[in-house]
């Protein structure tokens, strides 16, 4: 794996925020931040079925990962969170980080309200 | 009386250099096979492990040397034994705590090397046909 193109929710004002953050970091693979339905995401995946509500990873193989399993392979990316993303991809934790994924997934709006005030 | 203390002194310094040497010597000659796990390069992990051992020669042997005077001085045989063993109890102390410092720092650098090559926790839920970048 090289390369990852993440597709966000561009509606979502805590999701634009957030994707500075990965840039930020060291990387053992390669990540591109796209507004999920955008005209580039589309025209770079064209048989990508759309899910603006949801993140989605792509790598550069063609593998599709959606809700958790796209949250774990953003850490997996990062240099400091790898080992964060070895344990949350482990069954015995997986649950946990699939509260978590989906609390944070389903909160994005409000905590978006939030800092936008 | 000052001849208790001037002796206590010699045999603190020899036994205390000679532990040093021991456990540096332990470290170079065990370290070794977790840096070339490491680093996967034979002549960077000698050179690392090298500068380890320096680092940890300099730390003690400062340690030992400046710890050298404090401390009730003897005046019999039997204060020159109790000074000599607190003296050589906190150099084990010291070096205990380095060594421990030393493999932890080890055991991180290849927790790391092994992060770099661990496969992805999971798997694509679907694939794509095409891929255009």
């Amino acid at each position: 794996m090289k390369k990852l193109t993440v597709l966000y929710d561009g509606a979502c004002g805590f999701c634009v925020r957030c994707r500075w953050w990965p840039a930020k970091q060291p990387k053992f693979v390669e990540m591109e931040c796209r507004p999920a339905g955008s005209g580039e995401a589309r025209r770079a995946f064209p048989a990508l079925e759309p899910k603006p509500g949801e993140l989605t990873v792509v790598d550069d193989d063609g593998g599709v990962y959606r809700d958790t399993d796209a949250f774990i392979v953003c850490l997996y990316g990062m240099q400091e969170y790898r080992e964060w993303s070895l344990r949350f991809g482990d069954p015995l934790w997986k649950p946990f980080a699939r509260g978590l994924f989906g609390a944070l997934s389903y909160g994005r709006r409000g905590i978006s309200k939030v800092l936008d005030g | 009386m000052e001849a208790y203390t001037v002796w206590t002194y010699v045999l603190y310094l020899t036994v205390s250099v000679m532990l040093t040497v021991w456990v540096a010597r332990t470290l170079h000659r065990n370290g070794r096979v977790f840096l070339v796990d490491v680093f996967r390069k034979e002549d960077l992990a000698d050179s690392v492990n090298h500068l380890l051992v320096v680092g940890f020669y300099l730390i003690n042997i400062g340690y030992v040397t400046l710890a050298l005077k404090y401390g009730t001085k003897p005046t019999n045989f039997k204060e020159a034994i109790e000074f000599f063993s607190t003296k050589i109890g906190l150099v084990l102390l010291v070096l205990g705590a380095m060594h421990f410092f030393n493999l932890a720092v080890f055991a991180r650098m290849r927790k790391r090397a092994m992060l770099r090559h661990a496969p992805p926790p999971v798997r694509p839920g679907e694939y794509l046909g095409e891929v255009i970048g």
